[in-house]
């Protein structure tokens, strides 16, 4: 049985080598759909891996309080194409941040609003700049260095601003400004700080710190008429009872507000949840179109095979004639069959590597090929041989040694 | 052992195409028995069941009716993948246009029917190579079939049918595509494997042919015609001691006694 096997491994190998061209497209074939595969799973793995290392950066003591209409996850994914949190309606309040503030547990509250307004300073205008609208307590729980002066400060009454790196060069001129006046909807305000040019992009709800002006919350919707929070930051006192202190905020927030359930707590993993559920369809979608490609590949290695079978018609009836049994044949045609596909899926292997390794070059993700990928790609090929292999090598097992023999190619 | 050992008896073998009205028969009720170290001549016109008769004799066909014992054992009904190991350890066929696989040496070729009898490669190889050495073609080993003229692959075509010492060989106009040298040549080759005490069957339309015979049959419309025993039984070649020595290194014969 072993020497027989052996037999039809060197058998599939002659037949494939015969064949070069042919067996290299098919292979191709088979290559594209694994190493499609590959770099979208790569992708996830490293994208995921952004992801909750960023929820690490943040915090496990982090409690965000967001306002939302329902928990449904479609619709998040789907007002979120449809609309920017930017202009969403709101139903938090700046009052919201004083209550929980009160809150036992509670060590410091920040609001995020977030406006997009033209800033004037006397010898520029910057239109559209994102314009960060919260408190004091923002640097606790999301901790931002500064290069000149100091953050705001709520002690200070005056309308005072912080401004991005690239802001403070667009609007200025100069990367210290510190102790000039912009300008924002009429309304004047001292620049008391300069962040710190960021060297990671933090993705924080759109904002980016560089190109930022950061005011009070209050400031804010004084000088705009009125500010949406898109987020209350909530830092725990301690890790291990944020739990029901998320508790305790939702009850409170839902007695405040009359019962009304138009709010979310979230903590945790839950914090990048509507983020990465949207990522998940997505990456889900391309698996879906990776595997779709993989199934024609599949169907390009049956097709060869049908070929391979045809053209070797006469040599079944010989090989049945001196004693082949139908199972002999189909073992011959089947091996081949996933000679070619698991010579696909290495292929594709190396294929998949490369591409997640270029795109490591042009986007911030890393490549990350697991152990768990490498299964799932040779499971996948030995699959794809064995579903598209098994029709062909059907077909060869099952023709008549003496219609066979009178075949000619 | 005596030379008088039946090898295949067929009983009321009949072979059936169609039903009702397009009825037809390429074997009609037909009894063989054939002895050890017979050779075998089948005459007869086109379509008289003689390719039948032979696909049914080496289980490549199945009846549609009557019983056949080969070698004592009954394979009328047994199963296609019982038929198979019988095909490559006692039938050895050779055919008209030699049906050698152009992808595959020589020696690859002749030892296609060890590769199902599941001997192992080296045993492959060796008795292979012990063959082909036996029709002089030992240095054509590593050539592809069509390096080779027709006569030298009808050899190699011979070397292959009896390459796993089976109890019958079976050819079908094994001289229709050779000039008449090669003819003697292979025809020579055949004698000499019968004069060594095998069994074979053959079907030619070349009369002159059956001097080589020591029975000659005549077929007509799935019948036999005549039959007529050149030599008796009692003078049939013998199995030869060269033969049984060669034999004794094979895994397993079962011609040994």
């Amino acid at each position: 049985m072993l020497a027989l096997t052996k037999t039809h491994i060197r058998l599939a190998r002659t037949a494939i080598k015969e064949n070069r061209t042919r067996s290299f497209l098919t292979c191709l074939g088979i290559a594209i759909g694994v190493a499609s595969i590959i770099l979208i799973l790569s992708l996830m793995g490293s994208i995921s891996r952004l992801v909750s290392n960023q929820v690490k950066s943040i915090g496990a003591d982090l409690i965000v309080v967001r306002p939302s209409t329902n928990k449904d996850v479609m619709n998040d994914i789907i007002s979120e194409f449809t609309s920017t949190n930017t202009y969403q309606k709101s139903n938090l309040v700046l009052s919201d941040v004083e209550t929980i503030a009160a809150i036992e547990g509670v060590s410091s509250v920040s609001p995020v609003g977030i406006a997009t307004s033209t800033v004037k300073t006397e010898k520029n205008t910057v239109e559209s700049v994102s314009i960060l609208g919260t408190n004091a307590n923002f640097t606790n729980i999301q901790p931002l260095s500064l290069r000149f002066g100091t953050f705001l400060n709520d002690n200070f009454e005056g309308n005072t601003a912080v401004v991005g790196h690239t802001m403070s060069l667009l609007l200025f001129n100069t990367n210290n400004p510190v102790g000039k006046t912009l300008t924002i909807q009429g309304k004047k305000f001292v620049v008391v700080g300069v962040l710190s040019e960021i060297e990671e992009s933090i993705n924080y709800n759109n904002v980016d710190f560089d190109n930022a002006v950061i005011l009070n919350a209050k400031s804010l919707a004084d000088a705009i008429g009125g500010i949406q929070i898109q987020q209350i930051n909530a830092k725990a006192s301690n890790t291990e009872g944020i739990e029901e202190i998320a508790e305790k905020i939702q009850k409170t927030l839902e007695e405040k507000k009359s019962g009304e359930k138009n709010f979310s707590v979230l903590y945790g993993d839950e914090i990048t949840h509507p983020a990465s559920a949207l990522f998940n369809i997505v990456s889900g979608m391309l698996a879906l179109v990776a595997g779709i490609s993989l199934i024609v590949g599949g169907i390009g290695v049956m097709n060869i095979m049908l070929v391979s079978v045809g053209e070797r018609t006469h040599e079944i009836g010989i090989r049945k004639a001196v004693g082949a049994s139908s199972r002999n044949i189909l073992m011959q045609f089947l091996l081949e069959a996933l000679m070619l596909s698991l010579m696909g899926g290495l292929l594709g292997l190396v294929l998949g590597y490369v591409l997640a390794l270029f795109l490591s070059a042009v986007t911030p993700f890393a490549p990350y090929v697991s152990w768990q990928i490498l299964v799932v790609t040779f499971v996948t090929s030995v699959g794809i041989g064995i579903v598209f292999g098994i029709y062909p090598a059907l077909k060869a097992a099952s023709r008549n040694p003496i219609e066979s023999l009178k075949h000619y190619r | 052992m005596s030379s008088n050992t039946t090898v295949i008896e067929l009983k009321g073998i009949t072979k059936r195409y169609g039903y009702g009205d397009t009825e037809s028969f390429a074997l009609k009720d037909f009894d063989l028995t054939v002895k050890r170290g017979e050779f075998i001549m089948i005459m007869g016109p086109s379509g008289c069941g003689k390719t039948t008769l032979l696909n049914t004799i080496g289980l490549l066909d199945r009846a549609t009716e009557g019983s056949y014992i080969l070698n004592g054992e009954d394979v009328a009904g047994i199963s296609s993948s019982r038929q198979s190991k019988l095909r490559a350890k006692k039938i050895g066929f050779i055919f008209q246009d030699f049906n050698l696989i152009s992808d595959l040496p020589v020696i690859d070729n002749v030892a296609l029917p060890l590769v199902y009898a599941g001997y192992s490669k080296t045993a492959q190889l060796k008795q292979a190579s012990s063959t082909l050495s036996r029709f002089h073609l030992q240095e054509r080993e590593y050539y592809m079939p069509h390096q080779l003229s027709g006569g030298q692959q009808q050899r190699v075509a011979i070397a292959r049918a009896i390459v796993s010492d089976p109890e019958i060989i079976l050819a079908d106009e094994p001289t229709g595509n050779l000039d008449s040298r090669s003819s003697h040549v292979v025809m020579e080759e055949l004698k000499a494997i019968h004069e060594e005490g095998n069994t074979i069957i053959m079907v030619t339309h070349n009369p002159s042919l059956t001097t080589y015979a020591t029975r000659v049959i005549n077929m007509l419309d799935g019948q036999i015609d005549t039959d007529v025993k050149t030599v008796s039984d009692q003078n049939l070649p013998k199995p030869v001691e060269e033969r049984t020595t060669v034999r004794r290194t094979r895994k397993k014969s079962g011609r040994k006694k």
